[in-house]
C-alpha cells in the first residue's frame, strides 16, 4: 500500500473507530459539539501525523496515546515539532476520552473509556503501522 | 605511577639445522601501564629479513583481544632493538588489515609506530625511555574505539578524531589529550537523543594521585546539532570542567557551561557512573533571557504541545538541588519576566520575585505581577503569595485588579495529580463597571456592574467549576449566572456551560444599546444548559418573556421588521401591515419567545399557549394591546442558528430605517 493510500485509510480508521466505538458501547453518546471540536482537530491534524504514522516514527501506545517509536527519520531540527504534534495529539485524545465520559455521565468511565479506544485504534490501525502491545512494538 | 617495561625472555632457541634460516623468539609477557601483551613470539625469516609478531593476548583500556599477528616486511633486529617496516596487522575476527611499522628498544625502553588502515586513518606513537608517551591520531574513527567503549556501537556513533594524546609517568601520572571531532553523531534506538554534524574541540587532562584520577578540561561545540528529547540544540555551547574520578564515582567540582541567551550555568555534583546515578548535584543559572531560552528550552518541556504560541520575556535565573537521582530543591528568580499563550490570549507581565521549592517541606512564593490580559480585558497589578509544598500549592488569597473591580480567589488549593491540577477554592468579582467592561470587549455602551459570589471553585483535570452566583446588574435589572462549569479550559473543545437568568431587563436600554429598533417594556429571560464552544452558543434552551407587573409597553416600527427580518424570507411575519404604516409604536401586551439550540438549529416558539388566529404552524412572538396594536406571528419554527446570528448582526449593523411598504 502506497502512502497516500495509507493516509487514506487512516483517516478512515480515525473516523470508524468512534462509529465502532458508538456501536460497541451502544446508546452511547459521541456526539456533541465538544466532541466534533475534538474530532475535527485531530482529523486536521491527521494531514501531519499520518506520514509519520507511515513510516514508522511514530505508533500507536497501548494506552490510548500516539507515542515516538523511532524519529531517526525525522530530521534533527524537525523532532522537537514532531514532539510538539504527538504531545497536542495526546491532549486531544485525553480531552476525547474525558468529553465521551462526561457526555454519558459517568466521568468515571474515563479509564474504560481510554481503555477501549486504545484497543480500537490499535484493531483499525493500516496495515504498516506500528503498533505498542504487551510484548513491545509491533507492524502491523 | 612508576611504568616498567618487563620483557621477560622466556625462551631463545634456534629450531633443527634444517631451518636454520628461521629464528622464533618468545618474548613471554609484556606489561606497560597501559597495556600487557601476553605470549609474544616473533619469527623470523634471516633470509628474506622478514618477521611475524604474533600476541596470543592483548589487554589495553579494559579490554582483551586475542591472536594478534603482525607480518613485518621488513624485520630487522639488532643488538638492541626489533624494527618492523612495511608490516600488516590482522586483526582476529575481521578482514581488515592495517599497515604498521614499529621499532622496539627494549634495553633502553623507547618505542615508536605508526599504524595506517587503508581508509586514512593514521595513529602515531612513540614511548620515552622515561615511560612518556605521545601518540597522534589523525582522521581516525571513532567507531575504532567501539572494542574498549561499547557504548559508542549502541549509541552508533560516528565522527573523525584529530587528537594528540600524551601520557607522562613521573613524578604522577598524567594525560593530556587535545583535538577536534569532526562529522560526529549518534544516536539512540529511537531517535530520541542524537546528533548529527558534530564539530567538538576537546582539551582535556588528567592527573592520577591517591588512587584516583584529577580531571579538568575544555569542550567547545562548534558545529553541528543535536536532539535531546524535547530540546533541540544548535552548535555553540562551550564546556568547561574539572573534577575527579576514582574507581566508579565522578566529581563534578566544577563546571562552566556557556550557551547564548544565558549569562552563567554553573555545575557540580557526585555522580556514580556503573550504574550511571548522582549521588549529590546541583546547578545554577544566572541571567537566562527568557526570551532566547523560553522557546527553545522552556516550552518543549513544560508545554510542548503549546510551544508554537507561547511567548517570553524577561530574564530568570534558578538553582537546582539533586539527591540521589531525585529533584530536591529549586529557587527561581524572576526579573521583568513575562509570558504569554497567544492561542488562548492570556498573558503576565512583568513578573519579580521568587520562587522556592523544596522536597520534602513547604516553601513560600512571593511574585509581584505588574499586570496581564485575557483576551481584551487588561489586568491590573498584583501580587501573588502562595505556599508551596510538593506538588500542592495554597493561595490564602489572590486579588487581581479587572478595570475598576477586582477578581478575588480565596483559599486556593490545588494539588498536581498525573492528568492535572485538581482542588478548591472560592472566588469572588468585586463590581465591575459595565460600561468599562462593554468597552473593553466592544460591546454596545451599557450601565450596570458586573459582581459575583462563587463560593465553590472546583479545579480538575479539564473542568473548571464555579458553584456560586454570577450577577450583572444591566439594563436596570440582572443577569443571574449559575452552575458555571468551565470544561477543558485550554483545549480545542473548550466549551463552558452555565445557566442564565435574566430578570426585569429594560428593554428601552436594551434595544437601545444594540440599535435594534425601541421596545418599551421589561423582560425576563431563562437560559438553562447554555453551552458555548470557544464562546460560541453551541446548545441551549431559552426562553424569552414580558416580566410581569405593570409598565408601558410600546414596540416601535423597526423593532418589529427587525424581529421580521430574522425569521428569513421563508418565515417572514404576519404583521398586520396595514396598521404598520400609519404609526411610529404600536402597544402590546407580551412579548415571548422561545430557541431550543440543538445541531446547529434553533427550534423557535412563541408565547406559551398564544393561538395566532390564522392559518399555519405559525406562533405569536408579539401579542398586540392597546392602541394601536399589532400581532407579530413567526412561522418558521426551525431556524438555522449561524444564519439567524447573521441576520441579527446585519440587522444590528445596517442601523438603516426600515421601509414600510
Amino acid at each position: 500500500m502506497n502512502a497516500p493510500k495509507q493516509i487514506r485509510a487512516a483517516l478512515g480508521a480515525v473516523l470508524m473507530c468512534f462509529a465502532l466505538f458508538a456501536a460497541a458501547q451502544g446508546d452511547l453518546e459521541i456526539n456533541t459539539p465538544a466532541i466534533a471540536a475534538i474530532k475535527q482537530s485531530m482529523q486536521a491534524r491527521h494531514a501531519q501525523l499520518g506520514p509519520l504514522f507511515a513510516s514508522g516514527a511514530i505508533g500507536l501506545s497501548r494506552d490510548g496515546n500516539v507515542a515516538v517509536r523511532d524519529a531517526s527519520g525525522v530530521p534533527l531540527a524537525q523532532r522537537a515539532q514532531v514532539n510538539a504534534l504527538i504531545s497536542s495529539e495526546n491532549a486531544d485524545r485525553a480531552a476525547l476520552y474525558r468529553e465521551i465520559a462526561r457526555a454519558n455521565g459517568r466521568p468515571d468511565w474515563e479509564s474504560d473509556v481510554r481503555a477501549t479506544f486504545a484497543q480500537r485504534w490499535i484493531d483499525r490501525a493500516p496495515a504498516g503501522w506500528w503498533v505498542q502491545r504487551n510484548g513491545g512494538w509491533s507492524q502491523k | 605511577m612508576p611504568v616498567a617495561w618487563l620483557p621477560v625472555l622466556l625462551g631463545l632457541f634456534l629450531t633443527g639445522a634444517a631451518d636454520a634460516a628461521r629464528l622464533d623468539i618468545e618474548l613471554g609477557r609484556i606489561e606497560h601501564a597501559a597495556f600487557t601483551a601476553e605470549n609474544v613470539r616473533v619469527t623470523l625469516n634471516l633470509v628474506q629479513a622478514t618477521g611475524t609478531l604474533s600476541i596470543a593476548r592483548f589487554s589495553a583500556l579494559g579490554r582483551v583481544w586475542a591472536d594478534l599477528r603482525l607480518h613485518c616486511s621488513e624485520f630487522a633486529v639488532a643488538a638492541a632493538s626489533i624494527e618492523c617496516g612495511r608490516g600488516t596487522l590482522t586483526l582476529p575476527g575481521s578482514r581488515e588489515t592495517l599497515d604498521v611499522q614499529f621499532a622496539y628498544d627494549p634495553d633502553a625502553g623507547t618505542a615508536r609506530a605508526q599504524v595506517r588502515s587503508a581508509a586514512g586513518e593514521l595513529v602515531r606513537a612513540g614511548l620515552a625511555s622515561s615511560g612518556e608517551f605521545r601518540a597522534v591520531l589523525s582522521d581516525v574513527a571513532i567507531g575504532r574505539f567501539a572494542e574498549v567503549m561499547p557504548q559508542l556501537a549502541e549509541w552508533q556513533a560516528q565522527g573523525r578524531l584529530n587528537a594528540q594524546i600524551d601520557y607522562r609517568p613521573d613524578p604522577s601520572a598524567r594525560i593530556t589529550a587535545s583535538g577536534r571531532l569532526h562529522g560526529g553523531g549518534f544516536s539512540s534506538a529511537d531517535g530520541l537523543q542524537a546528533a548529527e554534524g558534530l564539530g567538538i574541540e576537546f582539551d582535556v587532562r588528567g592527573m592520577f594521585r591517591e588512587g584516583g584520577w584529577d580531571w579538568g578540561g575544555r569542550l567547545a561545540w562548534g558545529e553541528g546539532e543535536a536532539y535531546l528529547h524535547p530540546i533541540y540544540l544548535a552548535a555553540g555551547p562551550v564546556l568547561e570542567a574539572e573534577g575527579r574520578l576514582q574507581g566508579d564515582r565522578l566529581t563534578l567540582g566544577n563546571a562552566k557551561l556557556a550557551l547564548e541567551g544565558v549569562d552563567a550555568i554553573e555545575a557540580r555534583g557526585d555522580f556514580e557512573l556503573d550504574p550511571l546515578r548522582v549521588r549529590r548535584a546541583a546547578i545554577s543559572v544566572g541571567g537566562a533571557d527568557l526570551g532566547r531560552i523560553g522557546p527553545d528550552f522552556i516550552a518543549p518541556v513544560l508545554a510542548p504541545a503549546r510551544a508554537a504560541t507561547l511567548r517570553f520575556a524577561g530574564t530568570v535565573g534558578g538553582a537546582a538541588a539533586f539527591v540521589e537521582d531525585r529533584l530536591v530543591g529549586l529557587d527561581l528568580s524572576f526579573d521583568d519576566a513575562a509570558v504569554a499563550m497567544d492561542d488562548v490570549d492570556v498573558g503576565f507581565g512583568p513578573l519579580n520575585g521568587r520562587l522556592p521549592w523544596r522536597a520534602d517541606s513547604p516553601t513560600d512564593i512571593d511574585i509581584a505581577v505588574g499586570g496581564g490580559h485575557w483576551q481584551q480585558l487588561t489586568l491590573g497589578a498584583f501580587a501573588l503569595a502562595a505556599r508551596v509544598e510538593g506538588l500542592s500549592i495554597e493561595v490564602p488569597r489572590l486579588a487581581v485588579p479587572v478595570l475598576d473591580g477586582r477578581l478575588i480567589l480565596g483559599d486556593l488549593a490545588l494539588r498536581r495529580i498525573a492528568a492535572g491540577w485538581t482542588g478548591r477554592g472560592n472566588a469572588t468579582i468585586e463590581p465591575v463597571s459595565m460600561a468599562l467592561l462593554a468597552e473593553a470587549v466592544g460591546l454596545p455602551p451599557m450601565s450596570g456592574v458586573l459582581s459575583a459570589s462563587l463560593p465553590g471553585l472546583r479545579v480538575d483535570p479539564g473542568e473548571l467549576a464555579l458553584d456560586g452566583t454570577l450577577v450583572v446588574s444591566v439594563f436596570d435589572g440582572y443577569l443571574r449566572a449559575t452552575n458555571l462549569r468551565w470544561l477543558e479550559p485550554f483545549g480545542v473543545a473548550s466549551h463552558l456551560f452555565v445557566d442564565v437568568e435574566a430578570r426585569s431587563l429594560d428593554l428601552t436600554q436594551l434595544t437601545d444599546a444594540f440599535a435594534f429598533g425601541s421596545i418599551t417594556g421589561r423582560l425576563d429571560a431563562d437560559v438553562r444548559g447554555l453551552e458555548l464552544a470557544r464562546w460560541r452558543p453551541v446548545r441551549f434552551a431559552a426562553e424569552l418573556r414580558s416580566s410581569p407587573g405593570r409598565y408601558p409597553r410600546r414596540i416601535s416600527q423597526r423593532a418589529v421588521q427587525n424581529i421580521g427580518a430574522l425569521g428569513g424570507p421563508g418565515a417572514a411575519m404576519a404583521i398586520q401591515r396595514g396598521f404598520l404604516g400609519f404609526f411610529e409604536t404600536f402597544g402590546y401586551s407580551e412579548i415571548g419567545l422561545s430557541c431550543v439550540l440543538r445541531d446547529g438549529v434553533c427550534a423557535m416558539d412563541g408565547i406559551p399557549g398564544a393561538r395566532p388566529g390564522t392559518p399555519g404552524d405559525g406562533f405569536v412572538i408579539v401579542r398586540g394591546g392597546g392602541i394601536p396594536a399589532l400581532n407579530v406571528i413567526g412561522y418558521n419554527r426551525r431556524v438555522d442558528w449561524d444564519e439567524l446570528l447573521e441576520r441579527l448582526q446585519r440587522v444590528i449593523a445596517t442601523n438603516v430605517p426600515p421601509v414600510i411598504e
